[in-house]
């Protein structure tokens, strides 16, 4: 493998590990507060892309395709994105919070396909383009083409994930957080609305996914209703391999993911048709070996 | 809850067979079973062979997400190792289609223990999408190998003959269909009230005051997984010898969520629901038919609202 | 109905075997109402119209297509009608949802087969297509196939079905014609993992191998994924002159946008599952230049103008790729039951056999496989944003 490609490929990693983290870091919030597998976070990320497509194609007639759209879009998104997370936390997920661990996953399995399914129903399956005009400006590192957008969305979610992590570890919010989902009962007990803790947590996880979407609608193109899907199960995976509760871990388990995709697909006698059996590979093994991934603490199984 | 849930199950000198609520309308159900295909045409016998096709695979998903209580999101990927056994020894090897079941059955169980074992000391929702990413190997695989015929798939699977007699029509799969059912739904009565369905229950709802009381609980899992791997298997043998030409693309997720959807709809771990269940998740596309891309939709929101209105499905036992 | 007759007359020879042991007795008996069954719906079906079954997606995400087959073969057999019909009689159309999915594929065929239908025009996926040649064979009923055209349907057909769409191998054929043409010694083949463009990936490399030609690079993407980096820089890292894509226009467009990003300056050809206006939106500037085997759609059918306009007034809405097809399919097996003088299947089947049809799409004339004689693919190139023929 030449330097060149090595760069190359490393750039390809970082970029779409960034997506892969910001998604990780909602499924991993809501995880660790309330210790739910969100099956429907991969379609808010979805739904945020749409979201987004929406309000650029109305703003872009004032601000142009440029980035001044992109932002209102993003900005927007995350917003409403924020509040359908709460509304499907309020009347999907707080119903059955005292039910058998069984029935909330398959709760969110429904919640999941209700999005994507409504996703479907209003585009028939039609991909939409998101067309911007960001320009392919940017930097040359010997034949390695960067571009300013590359850098500004790695850039970006980096500043989010960084801001989340600066919410959840110096505010009065955050420390609440931090111990309902250590023992929710206890925190309830200390005057903690356990409530609104979760409602939040709800906000900020899909905001961040929501941002991720519109992110990825925006640099590759388009957006569609099954664009998901994937995501989610990748986004799962990295929260697994970064420890799954833990914000620095989903950040690490995303960078990582990615760069294992772009370096796993360029190995010899490895060809890019077995890239999926490699990843849900790294996420089985993963699972048995260190359940706790990199970065996390072990979590007790609820009773 | 617990303490409703354990007087539920099937007490010594209480067999839960004799209750006539139950025996009747299930005994009209089956004569109404047995001569369908005398008065109905193709059509509807192909549609009632899809339902039992559902029947057999929601009970047997049924004993690890009813009885175990495991979420089993890569069903399918059972139901394919099951097809592709023996569609390749059939149609690769020239094995008779009876002596694959057997081959089947093992492969499916060595499959069951590769993944189950170390999975199933998980926690239940880490083992979701351990068996979700199980089932997207699986398919990827199907994809991918020479043997399974690639992306397009097998061709060409001998239809079976039994005493001479060659299966051929939708009218014959019906009945071999029928027959696996009610295979399939004997063993599970008869596991349910076993000292092993017993141990299911308690790890089901307690699984720490199972262990308590010398229940081994990877143990009993792995045997609710395997056994559940098994019916499915079978069912994908018969299922390649019907449709005679399979492919990866009936195998997806989609397929294990509708799976899934039976289990669900009906009542999990109560075998009259799953039933239910599974004749109305084989009937849902063809009533639906007018809905064109709304389908998937209506199917989310049935589940969703099952779940949070009736968490025990449409027909569940009226003892809970 | 044929086949409830035949299953009868062997249920006929075999009876005094069965005699013997009870089981198949029982088994026999059931099969022996149902033929008579059959039986009976054989002669309620036999009124005076000739009833013609079309079998396509419907419902689900290709339902567009279905719906556009649908409509262009009802138009051609309508045309039939008010000419007179075919020997006589009326045809009348009666259309069943395989949903492009394999298990209600077989059961919209054996709701046609129980409607008694004369002959079966139809088939979008191949993968839907394929359990159900065993039903139709089995019935002897002739079909037409209009959009699959895998392979492994040549190799599974019992002699009844009929390919009207060119194969795999024959878009195989006009993509290394292209590459020739172009000069392009090394390409890069990426497909998407699924039987259609698998199949047309491999076969096109062996077709350019075969024609001296070397394959750089074979990849495989995931449906529904955005990032085709990983792809995009190892096509570039291994020198590719082109690139072949022979999935579908979701993905060939984000591949085309990140080929042209990464600074990748070579030829980018796509195969026929590209033939969509979202393509061109999506992909943009960047899909200027890109060449595409084009199945032949209305727009690049000089005869079809007359075709085009009559369709968007019946149905309110553009004919699709595949509607010129539809109308020549529809109009071919009108014209094989007015050869065959009856609606004999056999005889049906013959004619079909004997087909030489100059159609909106082309020339429908079959080999003996029941598969095309001639290509009907043709490469356009997109200029301004739009399909332009190849001169």
């Amino acid at each position: 493998m030449t330097l060149d490609l090595l760069i190359q490929q490393l750039v390809n990693g970082l970029i779409v590990g960034s997506f892969y983290a910001l998604i990780a870091l909602g499924y991993s919030m809501v995880f660790g507060v309330i210790k739910l597998l969100n099956f429907a976070h991969g379609d808010i990320y979805m739904n945020g892309a749409f979201v987004g497509l929406i309000v650029f194609s109305f703003v872009g007639i004032w601000v142009g395709n440029g980035w001044l759209g992109v932002v209102c879009a993003l900005l927007v998104s995350m917003l409403v994105v924020g509040l359908l997370g709460v509304v499907i936390e309020r009347f999907a997920y707080r119903p059955m919070r005292n039910a058998p661990r069984l029935s909330i996953l398959i709760t969110a399995l429904g919640a999941s396909m209700v999005l994507n399914g409504t996703a479907l129903a209003l585009t028939g399956g039609r991909h939409y383009a998101f067309n911007t005009d960001l320009g392919f400006a940017g930097i040359d590192i010997s034949t390695v083409h960067i571009t300013y957008t590359q850098m500004v969305l790695v850039a970006a979610s980096i500043a989010l994930m960084a801001g989340m992590q600066a919410f959840v570890s110096r505010t009065m919010y955050g420390k609440a957080m931090r111990a309902v989902s250590i023992d929710m009962g206890a925190s309830r007990l200390m005057g903690i609305d356990v409530d609104r803790v979760i409602a939040l947590t709800f906000f900020m996880g899909s905001a961040l996914a929501a941002g991720g979407g519109v992110m990825a609608g925006a640099y590759y193109g388009s957006v569609h209703f099954f664009m998901g899907f994937i995501m989610g199960l990748k986004a799962f995976t990295a929260a697994v391999i970064g420890g799954i509760g833990s914000v620095p871990g989903a950040m690490l388990g995303g960078l990582l993911l990615g760069l294992l995709e772009a370096f796993g697909s360029s190995l010899p006698f490895v060809g890019s048709e077995w890239r999926d059996v490699f990843v849900f590979g790294t996420l089985i093994l993963f699972l048995v070996f260190k359940p706790t991934g990199l970065l996390g603490r072990s979590v007790v199984e609820r009773v | 809850m617990m303490i409703d849930e354990v007087r539920t199950m099937p007490a010594a000198g209480q067999p839960q067979l004799m209750r006539w609520s139950v025996v009747l309308p299930g005994l009209a159900a089956l004569a109404l079973a047995l001569v369908l295909p005398q008065f109905a045409n193709a059509y509807v016998t192909e549609v009632a062979t899809t339902a039992l096709l559902y029947v057999v695979l929601c009970l047997g998903l049924n004993i690890v997400v009813g009885y175990a209580g495991l979420l089993d999101l890569g069903y399918a990927a059972f139901f394919a190792v099951g097809a592709y056994t023996s569609g390749i020894l059939t149609a690769e090897f020239g094995f008779n289609f009876w002596l694959t079941i057997p081959v089947a059955m093992a492969a499916a169980c060595v499959a069951g223990i590769i993944i189950g074992a170390p999975t199933l000391r998980l926690r239940s929702d880490y083992l979701a999408i351990v068996t979700l990413g199980f089932g997207e190997i699986v398919r990827i695989i199907a994809r991918n190998l020479d043997i399974t015929g690639g992306a397009s798939g097998l061709i060409g699977i001998e239809r079976p003959e039994i005493f001479g007699f060659r299966l051929m029509q939708v009218q014959h799969f019906y009945y071999a269909f029928l027959v696996l059912a009610l295979l399939t739904a004997f063993v599970c009565l008869s596991v349910e009230r076993s000292r092993m369905g017993r141990a299911w229950f308690y790890v089901r709802y307690d699984e720490d005051a199972a262990a308590g009381i010398g229940i081994n609980r990877v143990t009993a899992k792995l045997q609710a997984y395997m056994m559940g791997a098994v019916i499915a298997s079978v069912a994908g043998c018969l299922y390649a010898a019907k449709m005679t030409a399979i492919s990866p693309e009936s195998f997806t997720f989609n397929q294990s969520l509708l799976i899934l959807l039976g289990v669900v709809l009906g009542g999990m771990g109560r075998i009259p629901g799953v039933v239910l269940g599974a004749i109305l998740v084989a009937l849902l596309p063809e009533v639906l038919r007018g809905a064109g891309t709304y389908r998937p939709l209506v199917t989310a929101v049935a589940l969703l609202a099952i779940m949070l209105f009736r968490p025990n499905g449409l027909w569940p036992d009226k003892r809970v | 109905m044929h086949f409830g007759h035949a299953a009868w007359m062997r249920q006929q020879g075999k009876w005094r075997e069965l005699m013997v042991v009870s089981f198949k007795r029982l088994a026999k008996r059931l099969a022996c109402a149902t033929a008579l069954a059959g039986l009976a719906m054989t002669t309620m079906a036999a009124a005076a119209d000739i009833k013609i079954g079309i079998v396509a997606p419907m419902t689900g995400q290709l339902a567009s297509e279905g719906q556009d087959m649908e409509n262009a073969v009802k138009m051609a057999i309508d045309a039939v009608n008010a000419k007179g019909g075919v020997n006589g009689d009326k045809i009348i159309t009666t259309t069943a949802d395989d949903a492009c999915d394999p298990q209600q594929a077989v059961t919209a065929g054996s709701k046609l087969v129980s409607e008694g239908v004369t002959a079966i025009v139809g088939g979008y996926c191949s993968g839907a297509v394929l359990p159900t040649l065993k039903i139709y064979g089995d019935a002897g009923i002739p079909f037409v196939i209009i959009g699959a055209n895998s392979t492994k349907l040549v190799a599974a057909n019992q002699g009844n079905a009929f390919l009207a769409n060119s194969t795999g191998d024959m878009q195989a054929t006009t993509a290394v014609e292209l590459f020739k043409k172009n000069g392009y010694k090394k390409i890069a083949v990426v497909d998407e993992g699924d039987a259609y463009s698998s199949d047309l990936a491999k076969l096109t490399a062996e077709a350019f191998k075969g024609e001296g030609g070397e394959i750089a690079a074979k990849e495989t993407t995931t449906a529904g994924e955005q990032d085709y980096s990983a792809v995009v820089t190892k096509i570039k890292a291994s020198g590719a002159d082109a690139v072949f894509w022979t999935a579908y226009h979701a993905g060939g467009a984000l591949l085309t946008k990140q080929l042209r990003q990464a600074g990748f300056q070579g030829g980018i050809v796509l195969g026929d599952g590209n033939n969509s206006p979202e393509y061109l939106e999506i992909a943009g500037s960047a899909g200027e230049g890109v060449y595409l085997l084009s199945p032949p759609t209305v727009d690049l059918l000089s005869g079809a103008a007359d075709f085009k306009a009559k369709y968007k007034e019946t149905y309110g809405r553009d004919a699709g790729a595949y509607a010129a097809l539809s109308y020549d399919v529809g109009d071919l097996i009108a014209d094989a039951i007015t050869r065959a003088k009856s609606a004999d299947q056999k005889a049906i089947i013959e004619a079909l056999k004997a087909s030489d049809l100059k159609g909106l799409a082309g020339e429908i004339k079959f080999t003996d496989k029941n598969t095309l004689q001639t290509s009907n693919f043709r490469p356009v190139i997109a200029k301004g944003g739009k399909w332009v023929a190849v001169e």
